[in-house]
């Protein structure tokens, strides 16, 4: 009898490993993470738990309650009423159609781009892990497939990349596509690890952690700004950004991130990098990709 | 004569250290409100004081004239040892705020209602 249900458990298990083993953490990290923050923003009520500090006006006037699942990819403007009007009002005009249309033209006319990327609708599928190469974001498949077609000027935060990213995520929106990130073996889910680690490390000489303003800190404002949750990150990159004057690429957000918790940023390019939006990748996924978009 | 001169002297150096109270008062609170330097405000608003957007990441900061101006101190050189789960910087210990700097702060803090 004790036998039986010891193998019976064990043929269980088996069938877990091939459903994906690789991802059981991560999907587990994921599914905790979006309930944290549904219920978060569920109700007026709960606000003094999660934020203790805010004023009674803008809990009372200025926050929409009950934010669940695909609303997350707008990050705060999801629940800053005044925050998403100003949005709203500025995607009548998107400043960013130009940046598209050169993108398109860019994966037209730039020499080997189609044979790298024959399918345009791809913004959702990267991170990916590469066996032999790591983590490769986006921005970095780009930039190294323009490198191997001896094409000059091509960076990982902005200009021709981001304009690319923009028509490639564009074109991933039409077609409905959703974040769709994958670990798939020991090493990828290692990498992953590592970025979530990152990701909750105090870190700079202020010591914060991305998770202080990201994900305790969601919803909570430093100085005028209110900050969006980690939950729907890297749905809407590339981001036109009102302090940027243009497009910038998730790589140059985080740049400027690694400021504010007072440390030197750590480069574009890097491992460190491409393992912190790997994790971040992964915790979107399922939301539908939704860039590019705008913000402050 | 040369006692008067002493006395000229004495009050010169007494008004002098009034004046440095005030003005200690007024360097902690341009680095209350300094992106650059203190940036307290990103995080506080502060009873009584107009600041231009302050956050809401730590509460609003009320009552610190009560408050004994070592507990200030430590509270702005690391908060962990009070509060080991702080979402708040350590000033001192991380050497973003000198001892002197930290002083001035004290002072500005001392002056909340
Ligand atoms: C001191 C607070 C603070 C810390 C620490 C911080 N950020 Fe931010 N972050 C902000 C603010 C403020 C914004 C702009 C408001 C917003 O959208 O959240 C922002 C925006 C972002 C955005 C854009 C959100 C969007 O909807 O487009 C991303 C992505 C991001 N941060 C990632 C990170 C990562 C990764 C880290 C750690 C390496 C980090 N942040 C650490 C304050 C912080
Ligand atoms: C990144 C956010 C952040 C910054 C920046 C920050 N604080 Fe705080 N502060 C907090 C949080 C969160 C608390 C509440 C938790 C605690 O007491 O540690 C707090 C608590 C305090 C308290 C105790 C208030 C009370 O009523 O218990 C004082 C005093 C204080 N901070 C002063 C300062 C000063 C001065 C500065 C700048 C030199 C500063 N803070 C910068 C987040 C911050």
């Amino acid at each position: 009898m004790k036998k039986k249900i010891i193998a019976s458990l064990l043929l269980g298990s088996f069938a877990l490993l091939s459903a994906n083993s690789f991802s059981t953490q991560a999907d587990k990290d994921r599914k905790a993470l979006q309930a944290y923050f549904e219920k978060k923003f569920a109700d007026r009520k709960n606000a003094s738990t999660y934020f203790p500090y805010s004023t009674k006006d803008e809990l009372d006037n200025n926050f929409k309650w009950g934010i669940k699942g695909d609303e997350f990819r707008l990050g705060s403007y999801a629940f800053d009423k005044g925050g998403r009007a100003q949005h709203d009002e500025m995607m009548d005009m998107p400043p960013f159609e130009d940046n598209i249309d050169n993108g398109k033209e860019l994966y037209e006319k730039t020499p080997g781009m189609k044979k790298c990327f024959p399918n345009p609708a791809i913004a959702g599928d990267y991170p990916k892990f590469v066996k032999g190469k790591g983590v490769v974001t986006i921005s970095d498949a780009i930039v190294s497939c323009a490198k191997d077609n001896k094409q000059k000027g091509w960076k990982l935060t902005k200009g021709k990349t981001a304009d690319l990213e923009a028509y490639f995520a564009n074109a991933s929106k039409e077609k409905g596509k959703k974040i769709n990130v994958v670990i798939n073996s020991k090493e990828a889910a290692a990498a992953y690890e590592r970025g979530k680690k990152e990701y909750y490390t105090q870190r700079g000489y202020l010591e914060l952690s991305c998770a202080t303003c990201h994900v305790q800190g969601a919803g909570q404002r430093v100085r005028n700004d209110i900050l969006s949750p980690l939950f729907g990150h890297t749905t809407h990159f590339p981001v036109y950004r009102l302090k940027w004057q243009g497009l910038g690429t998730l790589e140059r957000r985080i740049k400027g991130c690694n400021k504010n918790q007072g440390e030197t940023p750590h480069k574009p390019g890097s491992t460190w990098t491409k393992e912190l939006i790997y994790f971040m990748g992964y915790m979107s996924n399922g939301l539908p990709v939704d860039g590019p978009d705008i913000r402050k | 004569m040369k006692k008067i001169f002493k006395i000229a002297a004495l009050a010169v150096m007494a008004s002098g250290i009034v004046y440095a109270g005030s003005d200690l008062v007024k360097e902690g609170e341009k680095i209350f409100k300094t992106k650059k330097i203190g940036n307290c405000l990103a995080c506080h608003a502060a009873n009584g004081v107009k600041l231009d957007g302050p956050g809401s990441l730590g509460p609003k900061l009320q009552g610190l004239s009560a408050w004994p101006e070592k507990a200030l101190y430590d509270k702005v050189y690391d908060p962990y040892t009070t509060n080991p789960i702080s979402a708040m910087p350590a000033f001192g210990k991380n050497g973003v705020l000198d001892d002197h700097q930290i002083k001035a702060v004290v002072a500005f803090l001392k002056t909340i209602k």
